[in-house]
């Protein structure tokens, strides 16, 4: 893959400033995203992988005292330093999102064709009317049954699965080089689920998209992405190809993870597997080796911050134990 | 595990209909739960899954009498507890406990956790009052918190923490039946690990009963010994865990099933994506209600509605095509 990346981000920090001082939320992340490529971002609750897509479209609102360093690079800008009105012309046009909830991101009281076609007459310049038959081939192509009149409906008509399909096709309105799918199924049930990632797989297929799709979900991730980021408290402490992170994972804490989820092929009644400890706050991040106080091998060393350091070509890990349990050192803390 | 073991819980024919009238004249009705009969063994697990809205919180909930059934039966212990009279359903309330799935509204916020879980001990009389506040320490250690947790608040806990909270308040009156509603589906996968083994440990320790509601179906799988897949108020197949995830024999529990997402990449599986969405339980279609989402379904279907029906020792299955299709 020695191609151009469709984005780069580089060394990107989203600080807070909060009433009890400044919060690191996102710390140094670095990655790149190719054209046609699915790559999913994983993590626990407050890990920093939602922070992380809303720093790419700086989705903050302008007082909220939000810090953002480094660089994020796509076609040749970097967009933390382009003025927001230029933003705008970007957001929901070559890049765009589809939020987790359906229910609160949509807004009620505007019809679905009207806020599909919202987005269709600002960035593609054409007249209510065309953005409304454009509406409608959204609405067939992510299968919603008889579009003509599903574009009146408002929010509330819909079911959880067709107000998401709406949400996607919103995304999609305008052929966006890069989506960014922010748990875009957690809310739906299993067999809806099911369709609507077998419909972003079809839709990337066709238009070569770049998706970013984070998630808790580690069985989303293993059918539909191609790389995988693991985050822990806003850095990037494993990355590799998808089948090399259930086949050898090397960090700790992606290996707690993968162990502790009930699998099909796991023996039933079998304790599960635990990680020692919660996700410390924000505000008391350990020094060092962030995952070091709930790491079984943790050791001395672990007080230095480790690098995030290439073992091979695609397979990048940030700990200075890497595959400990490889080489069956196993201390309990 | 206690597969001979007698029924503690049996649940016969249990209908609900919620009014959903706007006016006198309109006699609309959601029909949530419809002829659902089952019977829970002492000292299993029993799972109860399928998609939102397909009336399994409300089995539960009929099931300890939180709302009152249209019509059935419950009995536990071989009473039936849809008959009984306030006292006495309360001294059955102590025997039947219910975890519910949001441990952020559970808690009253302003009530010191310690003060929640010897309230319920409170109520229901248990041992002397001067001893309640030892019991609450030994139940707060049993759930694998510390003693001085008891004099904390709901906010001052994670969301994991909470819910061995909320487990601890069910488990103060000492029940044998607990109703476990979807008790991990709002914790992180490394939490929910935790709570799931803690549910394992309590029922090894106290002997304790399951009724599991959940719609993830690796963790259902886990901590069950028997399911039962519900779909649009109706009870579809019941089986032991291990053979209805090795022979699913009901089109819609095969649907469900291929639709799990595997944390394997290599696991590459022959999907049945069903059309469509759940219909509405206002107007749920007539005959088997799932034939309009069924790749199997035959003029039959819309007509009649499938009795549920012993297929193998243990399996039970509510589908005409059954025999021709899968045996």
């Amino acid at each position: 893959m020695k191609k151009q990346p469709l984005l780069e981000v580089r060394d990107l920090k989203t600080r807070f400033s909060t009433e009890t001082g400044l919060v690191t939320a996102v710390d140094g992340v670095c990655f790149q995203i190719y054209s046609g490529e699915t790559v999913g971002l994983v993590g626990e609750s407050g890990c920093g992988k939602s922070v992380t897509s809303l720093s790419i479209l700086r989705l903050f609102g302008k007082h909220s005292g939000t810090r953002l360093e480094g660089k994020i690079l796509f076609e040749e800008r970097d967009l933390l330093t382009v003025p927001l009105d230029e933003i705008q012309t970007i957001r929901g046009n070559k890049i765009s999102m589809i939020f987790q909830d359906p229910m609160t991101s949509l807004n009620p009281v505007y019809t679905v064709g009207d806020q599909i076609a919202e987005s269709i007459v600002l960035h593609q310049k054409l007249d209510r009317k065309q953005a409304l038959a454009k509406a409608v081939t959204m609405l067939e192509l992510v299968g919603i049954p008889s579009p003509e009149s599903r574009i009146h409906d408002y929010p509330h008509q819909l079911s959880g699965g067709m107000r998401q399909r709406v949400m996607i096709a919103m995304g999609l309105a305008c052929q966006p080089k890069l989506l960014i799918a922010d748990e875009p199924t957690t809310a739906l049930d299993v067999t809806i689920q099911a369709q609507i990632l077998e419909l972003m797989q079809k839709l990337q297929c066709e238009l070569n998209m770049g998706i970013i799709l984070i998630t808790h979900d580690l069985g989303v991730v293993a059918e539909v992405c191609d790389r995988v980021l693991v985050m822990y408290l806003g850095q990037i402490v494993e990355e590799c190809p998808v089948e090399v992170l259930f086949d050898n994972p090397l960090h700790p804490y992606t290996c707690g993870l993968i162990r502790s989820i009930p699998s099909m092929a796991t023996n039933r009644r079998e304790e599960l597997h635990v990680i020692a400890g919660m996700v410390p706050s924000l505000y008391h991040v350990p020094a060092g080796c962030h995952f070091a106080p709930r790491c079984p091998y943790a050791d001395a060393q672990c007080g230095n911050p480790p690098e995030l350091v290439t073992i091979d070509a695609e397979h990048k890990v940030r700990c200075w134990h890497p595959g400990a349990r490889a080489s069956g050192e196993r201390r309990l803390a | 595990m206690a597969t001979q073991a007698a029924p503690l819980v049996e649940v016969e024919q249990l209908v609900k209909y919620f009014p959903v009238s706007k006016n006198y004249f309109d006699l609309r009705v959601v029909k949530a739960v419809n002829r659902i009969s089952l019977s829970i063994r002492e000292g299993e697990t029993y799972g109860l899954v399928g998609e939102s809205g397909c009336g399994k919180s409300t089995t539960g909930r009929l099931i300890l009498r939180l709302i009152e059934p249209t019509a059935g039966e419950v009995r536990f212990q071989g009473k039936n507890v849809l008959k009984l009279a306030n006292e006495e359903l309360r001294k059955v309330r102590q025997d039947m406990q219910i975890v519910f799935q949001d441990p952020f509204s559970a808690l009253n916020p302003r009530i010191r956790v310690g003060s929640a879980i010897k309230e319920t001990m409170d109520i229901f009389e248990i041992g002397p009052p001067n001893d309640r506040k030892a019991r609450t320490y030994d139940i707060l250690d049993k759930v694998g918190l510390q003693k001085d947790h008891y004099d904390r608040y709901p906010h001052e806990f994670s969301g994991g923490q909470r819910q061995r909270v909320v487990l601890a308040r069910a488990l103060a009156v000492g029940p044998k039946f607990v109703v476990c509603d979807e008790p991990v589906s709002a914790l992180d996968v490394s939490t929910q690990s935790q709570i799931i083994n803690l549910l394992e440990k309590l029922q090894r320790d106290l002997k304790l009963t399951y009724l599991f509601i959940a719609h993830n179906l690796s963790v259902v799988r886990h901590i069950s010994d028997r399911i039962g897949v519900m779909y649009l108020g109706h009870l579809m197949e019941e089986a032991a865990t291990d053979n209805l995830f090795a022979r699913p024999l009901h089109p819609y529990t095969q649907a469900l099933l291929s639709a799990i997402p595997h944390p394997n990449p290599r696991h590459k599986r022959k999907r049945v994506v069903l059309s469509g969405d759940v219909p509405s339980p206002l107007n749920p279609p007539t005959g088997c209600v799932f034939h309009t989402r069924c790749p199997i379904a035959v003029g039959a279907c819309r007509d009649t509605v499938p009795v549920l029906h012993q297929v193998a020792p243990g399996h039970n299955v509510a589908c005409h095509k059954v025999h021709e299709w899968n045996i």
